[in-house]
């Protein structure tokens, strides 16, 4: 038996920032440094030639001619976006296809583009070095990883970063990804889950045997400065947060009807709504039905100083998501000691014990909890606290720690 | 044939510049100046276009005709605009008022909708406007236009409250029934006031199809037009109300449409018992003997805008009745705070304009708003709109 061999990884992956970077891209990133830094060695596969140096694995990239940008030979996108969000993005492709309209495509059409990807990256691996374990990222990779499982005889590993489930806000999405989904995971030797909310998913929905399922949840890069709390804006009046794309899964919804609760409490309260997606219309719509037009603002998709801005800002983070597997912009919030309301359907919700955890739907309570944030500072400063000692546990070097242990349990054949 | 009255509008908004929720609070951030300063760039083009060719024209035919005489509205927002952005506009302007053969009509400074949600601010803004036209032109006007010629029983006592003779607004079928729109009507209230109704058929033909290759009637000449008109008898009024930009921006030069103008004035006026006619006089000579007039009962409230005829084009959806409530809220504390350039801006979000570009009935009006809206749909109006309504709540938290 060569343990060796485990450190030798072959990783299917869709995307990697800076390109589309949603959370699949940047939860790549941050485990495969933390790898390479636990001398994993790593071949990364992208359906698309990434144009910037990567040193701490080797980029394979596998991709169609035909998924070319107009008038070029490249392929710098994916063929299509997973479930990042698309108004960051410039290609005409990624804007055609992003999360939600991909899942509209037709099954045939999917199914195709997986499959060619599948065939591509079977290819690549086979003309590669040896490598001793197999590790895909979410079901775009799983034909592929189930292909090159076939081939080789090599152990699978599949990450389940994010499931159909979650993306139709619990409702039955799309049959041909539920049904990837499933086949990867059933052929797979170990299951690696985001958080135990997708754990219990994945046994509940897709009946998954739970010692198949091995929980890793996510790091967070630590930040290079201290937090600091800035008044930037809205100076004068409390500032709530929502970040995240604007779809039935992230619940937006609920942020609006919490807002119109709290500010009959607090009149001057001012609700930050930053992020883009198919329900933006919509949400207009209920706010101003709500009668809260001047008091919860939409700022359209923020990254980079923007989303700093907000976050050093923010009086309180709310994420009432429907199905969160994580939720890496809590943590982020968290990190930033902003007092973090946070969906008890959602992964963050378990890294960060002293956060307020809230079902979704009880829009009183999360009204509650906001008024008691801000009416009083030691409520404030006593989760902030708190969460400072939560997201201590919450690295990239412990998430490698445990993906290394999932290797080697799968190459040894260990339930 | 009948005595003709023009009433052409003259009014442009001050558009909001994309307003970012980060800049909150921020007082270096104006809500109408944006970088490329576009609220500028777009009067000096329709001024290129439209305001300084069409009110050369309307000149040389006054000095030409003594017969010809024109009425014009202009709201304080153009104004304003016009003095800072293009002042050979005011220039023209005042020319046009030395004639006497100009009369300016009255309505709210900022264009607004106040007269449905604060009589207060309604009054104020009367007042406003009153002041500028007088300071400007040296008239005091007497004949009230409301924003868009809304109208409504009611509106018609919160005008006559202010000492007009009269107003202008549009004949709307539904109320109107099958009766004539040339001639003078009186509201239906305690304090009747005699109305001019627009000619809607006649008016539109010059400043909607015009230039409609697909229209039956296009290209549409002087003497087809004269024909049309001809069918009325001579106690008769036909009222043309239309936008000024009708000249030239809605309708191009290359259309033919300032050559039509001077041919019809012309053409018309060689005819001894044709005449043009203000607001100001037949309304004057009506109002003595209000109480003759047939009654024009309107219990809801008219336009002259869209297919519908009401107020739909302002106050339809929610994004549309929210941001109106939300801004009358804040009169009070507004007015409280005695701080005149908070005032101002807060004023100057009244204007109709924002109100319509966040319009969603996208029937056949669809097309007319997204024509006339400089935001790429009624979700981003709404949006800055609403941001900057954060931000005249913040500066009241002073």
């Amino acid at each position: 038996m060569n343990h060796q061999n485990a450190q030798n990884v072959f990783m299917i992956g869709w995307e990697y920032p800076p390109h589309n970077s949603g959370g699949l891209g940047v939860a790549c990133a941050g485990l495969t440094t933390a790898l390479s830094q636990k001398k994993s060695n790593i071949t990364f596969t992208l359906p698309y030639q990434h144009n910037k140096t990567v040193n701490h694995m080797q980029l394979l990239a596998c991709h169609d001619p035909a998924w070319s940008e107009p008038g070029t030979t490249q392929t710098l996108q994916p063929p299509f976006l997973a479930y990042s969000h698309t108004s960051a993005q410039s290609s005409s492709i990624t804007e055609e296809l992003d999360g939600f309209k991909l899942r509209a495509l037709p099954h045939s059409e999917l199914e195709r583009k997986v499959n060619e990807y599948a065939i591509r990256v079977t290819a690549g691996a086979l003309a590669g070095k040896d490598f001793g374990v197999i590790h895909a990222h979410d079901w775009m990779a799983f034909p592929a990883g189930m292909q090159l499982k076939q081939k080789t005889g090599k152990p699978l590993v599949t990450h389940v970063h994010s499931t159909e489930y979650d993306r139709a806000a619990l409702s039955t999405g799309s049959h041909f990804i539920t049904n990837t989904e499933f086949e990867g995971m059933q052929m797979a030797d170990k299951v690696i889950a985001v958080s135990y909310y997708t754990k219990r998913l994945l046994i509940d929905r897709y009946g998954i045997d739970s010692h198949k399922v091995e929980v890793v949840y996510n790091g967070v890069d630590p930040l290079s400065s201290n937090p600091e709390r800035t008044r930037s804006f809205a100076s004068k009046r409390p500032v709530i947060a929502f970040m995240g794309r604007l779809t039935l899964q992230k619940g937006v919804e609920y942020f609006i009807a919490v807002a119109r609760r709290v500010l009959e409490q607090i009149p001057d309260a001012l609700f930050v709504v930053a992020g883009s997606g198919d329900m933006y219309h919509e949400l207009l719509f209920k706010t101003a039905e709500a009668g809260v037009s001047a008091s919860v603002l939409f700022s359209g998709f923020v990254r980079d100083t923007q989303k700093e801005k907000l976050l050093s800002r923010a009086d309180v983070f709310l994420m009432p998501s429907v199905s969160e597997p994580f939720g890496l912009v809590a943590v982020e919030a968290a990190q930033r000691n902003i007092p973090v309301i946070v969906s008890t359907n959602a992964g963050a919700s378990e890294v960060l014990p002293h956060s307020i955890a809230v079902d979704f739907w009880d829009v009183h309570k999360m009204a509650d909890a906001v008024v008691s944030i801000l009416s009083d500072e030691t409520v404030a400063s006593g989760i902030t606290t708190g969460q400072q000692a939560d997201i201590a546990k919450v690295t990239w070097d412990n998430a490698a720690t445990r993906v290394q242990e999932v290797y080697r349990k799968a190459f040894i054949g260990a339930p | 044939m009948a005595s003709v009255c023009l009433y052409f509008q003259l009014h442009q908004p001050y558009r909001l510049r994309d307003y970012s929720v980060f800049d909150v609070g921020d007082h270096q951030s104006a809500y109408f100046k944006d970088t490329t300063d576009s609220n500028k760039l777009i009067f000096q083009k329709v001024a290129h276009k439209s305001y300084v060719p069409m009110l050369k024209l309307l000149l040389q035919l006054l000095r030409k005709h003594p017969e010809f005489r024109i009425s014009l509205s202009a709201s304080g927002v153009f104004l304003e605009q016009a003095k800072e952005y293009a002042p050979e506009v005011l220039k023209l302007l005042r020319q046009l008022a030395k004639t006497h053969r100009v009369e300016f009509l009255a309505e709210t400074y900022y264009h607004s909708l106040s007269v449905l949600y604060s009589p207060e601010e309604f009054k104020q803004q009367v007042a406003q406007h009153q002041q500028l036209i007088k300071t400007l032109f040296d008239q005091t006007p007497i004949v009230f236009r409301n924003t868009e010629l809304i109208y409504s029983n009611d509106i018609a006592t919160e005008v006559s409250e202010l000492g007009y003779v009269g107003m202008l607004t549009e004949a709307v079928d539904r109320y109107l029934g099958d009766r004539k729109r040339t001639q003078v009507y009186r509201s239906h209230n305690q304090t009747p006031l005699p109305l001019l109704l627009k000619h809607a058929q006649l008016s539109d033909d010059i400043a909607f199809r015009f230039s409609d290759r697909n229209w039956h009637w296009f290209p549409l000449g002087v003497d087809r037009y004269l024909d049309w008109l001809s069918v009325y008898s001579e106690n008769e009024l036909i009222n043309l109300f239309m936008d000024f930009e009708t000249f030239g921006e809605h309708q191009w030069a290359d259309t033919g449409i300032f050559e039509f103008f001077a041919t019809f004035v012309e053409r018309f006026l060689e005819k001894d018992w044709n005449h043009f006619v203000t607001p100001g006089a037949v309304l004057t000579s009506a109002s003595k003997k209000v109480a003759k007039l047939p009654v024009y009962d309107v219990p809801e409230p008219i336009s002259w805008a869209d297919v519908d005829r009401d107020l739909t084009a302002w106050v339809d959806n929610p994004l549309q009745k929210d941001t109106l409530l939300q801004l009358y809220k804040l009169e009070s504390a507004i007015k409280a705070k005695k701080d005149v350039q908070l005032l101002a801006d807060w004023r100057r979000l009244q204007t109709s304009d924002h109100f319509y570009y966040m319009c969603t009935k996208w029937a056949a009006d669809g097309d007319v708003h997204a024509y006339f809206s400089p935001y790429e749909d009624p979700y981003e109006a709404y949006r800055r709109y609403s941001i900057v309504l954060a931000d005249i709540k913040e500066r009241l938290l002073e």
